[in-house]
């Protein structure tokens, strides 16, 4: 069996912040992290423990105070544009409608009108958004809003890379299950590579095959897990799945530790 | 039986909604309506009352020398329409102010964007920029005359520096507001410095625009009129001044309200083209779709 080929790494990454009083702080110490080309990989952690700084690394967004970055094996040294990148909020441009909003990420890689057109209205129906194309942003649900911003990076195939930053963090739970469920039907099958930040031990079983989990702050990567449950996979009996609570209960375990860890140093 | 009772009660829920909905449906029409009606109405109100008294006080509480009345007003007004003194003075301050506040909003959101693509350029010229805001520029109305001659330019150049300054500190303002996330999102993608200035900070800054816009209408004006009092033959200003000095007080007055009428059309056109621009959000897209 050939060796899975890596698409993102992070070789001995260190990133030091300097707070507004002067005093530098360790964010990130000696993050080893290997992305396997089409996988799904989640990020997990305490909060603060800079997970969501490694994403921005490989969005090209933050450089690291020491170490390297490589996509494709190239040192990332500048906003990294062949990356798709979801945030948690849903950064649509409120003057765009849903169409337009997706057209964005075409229109800046010079995709033709009518292709560009074309591509969006077969996005946004992929998604159960057709009808609704005309429609502006304060006019659509969260979900819809997120299904938006999800599709405006899905629908640009020079990319095939999307980093995800807790993108369902704001949505109420029922709607959180159906963009999982969603979002695992439109990647299946294209070979495409996420790596989706998340707190919820949950989401990242029913999503991932992998799960890197970090130490709390200053973070590195404390243990990755693979997550073998079949695919396709049922994100709303995920938990009656065979297998589930075992690796429930590992990361739950790793995670435990750092929670109480990143607790104790705050009291002391 | 119940099976057959079941539809019934189905449908006469069903009507019963529907007349529910009629009902609220007109209610709240009527009261729109209703508001609108009180709202003008109050509006007339308050100007009979405010024109009623200056018509009263003028000749008892107040020699009519100072304040003239309005009928007499409305009749120089009339007058000086009629017999083309007030559109000859009109067209020249009408120009004067125009061209100004085009050069001053031009050169504003202008200097804005320049001062932006240089690093830290906004923070190094801002103690600049301030102190020749604070300069009070009517101050210096009679050394631009001096400097650009008693025509058309040192009037254009008054009403543009009553304008240029606050276009271009709201016009950054503006430019500061845009979201960081945006940005990085949309660089991203893969937009190019000029995509990214003209699909996101130009759009996202325009409100502070219009807004720095629409206050400084009034003061393109101010600028304009200042001009011609201190040299000109000719201009609303030269009108104002002439028939003050001449103790015309009706004609000062209709001087003033051509100005007034003027300033309401220009800002009814600025909030068009405003509300045409931000057709997108919420306020707007609820009326343009009902």
């Amino acid at each position: 069996m050939a060796p899975a080929t890596s698409v993102l790494e992070a070789r001995n990454v260190y990133k030091v912040f300097v707070a507004r009083g002067g005093k530098a702080r360790t964010a990130l110490r000696n993050v080893e992290l290997t992305i396997r080309r089409g996988e799904f990989v989640c990020l997990v952690g305490p909060s603060g423990c800079g997970k969501s700084t490694v994403l921005n690394m490989f969005a090209g967004l933050v450089t690291p105070s020491d170490g390297t970055i490589l996509h494709d094996g190239r040192t990332i040294t500048d906003v990294n544009t062949h990356v798709g990148y979801v945030t948690q909020d849903d950064n649509l441009l409120p003057w765009r409608t849903a169409l337009g909003n997706v057209e964005l990420a075409l229109e800046c890689k010079s995709v033709g009108r009518a292709e560009r057109r074309e591509r969006a209205f077969d996005y946004l129906a992929r998604v159960g958004l057709k009808g609704n194309e005309e429609l502006y942003p304060h006019e659509l649900s969260g979900g819809m809003r997120k299904r938006v911003s999800i599709v405006r990076t899905l629908v640009d195939d020079s990319v095939d890379v999307i980093l995800m930053d807790e993108p369902f963090g704001p949505l109420d739970a029922q709607t959180r299950l159906i963009l999982q469920d969603e979002l695992l039907r439109l990647w299946q099958g294209t070979g495409r590579t996420i790596v989706f930040v998340t707190h919820d031990i949950v989401e990242a079983i029913a999503l991932s095959d992998r799960i890197a989990i970090f130490t709390s702050v200053p973070g590195s990567i404390k243990q990755v897990r693979d997550v073998t449950l079949p695919r396709p996979r049922d994100v709303f009996h995920i938990h009656e799945t065979p297998g589930f609570s075992t690796i429930y209960d590992a990361i739950w375990n790793d995670l435990r530790e750092e929670i109480l860890k990143g607790r104790d140093d705050a009291g002391a | 039986m119940p099976a057959r009772e079941q539809p019934m009660q189905v449908n006469a829920g069903w009507a019963h909604e529907q007349s529910l909905l009629v009902r609220e449906e007109r209610h709240a029409t009527v009261t729109r309506r209703y508001e609108t009606l009180r709202i003008f109405s109050l509006r007339a109100v308050v100007m009979g009352g405010i024109l009623g008294l200056w018509w009263t006080a003028s000749g008892t509480l107040i020699d009519r020398l100072f304040v003239s009345d309005p009928i007499s007003v409305v009749t120089s007004f009339v007058q000086m329409s009629l017999d083309g003194t007030l559109w000859w003075h009109l067209e020249s301050t009408l120009l004067e102010m125009t061209l100004g506040y085009i050069l001053g909003v031009t050169v504003g959101v202008a200097l804005a964007i320049i001062v932006t693509l240089i690093p830290w350029g906004g923070q190094i010229v801002r103690p600049l920029m301030l102190g020749v805001f604070a300069i009070p520029k009517v101050a210096l109305a009679p050394l631009i005359i001096v400097w650009f001659g008693i025509h058309l330019l040192p009037k254009v150049i008054l009403a543009a520096s009553l304008v240029l300054f606050i276009v271009y500190f709201s016009t950054l303002a503006g430019f500061a507001a845009v979201s960081r996330d945006l940005i990085a999102s949309i660089r991203v993608m893969g937009a190019s410095r000029s995509a990214l200035f003209i699909k996101l900070i130009l759009p996202s800054a325009a409100p502070y625009i219009f807004a720095a816009m629409r206050i400084t209408l009034p003061g393109a004006l101010i600028g304009a009129i200042i001009g011609e009092f201190v040299s000109s033959n000719r201009g609303v200003g030269f009108l104002i001044a002439y028939a003050s000095s001449r103790y015309n007080t009706a004609q000062v007055f209709a001087g003033i309200l051509s100005l007034l009428i003027f300033v309401l059309i220009l800002n009814t056109l600025v909030s068009r083209v405003e509300k045409y621009i931000a057709r997108w959000r919420p306020d707007q897209v609820q009326r343009n779709r009902n």
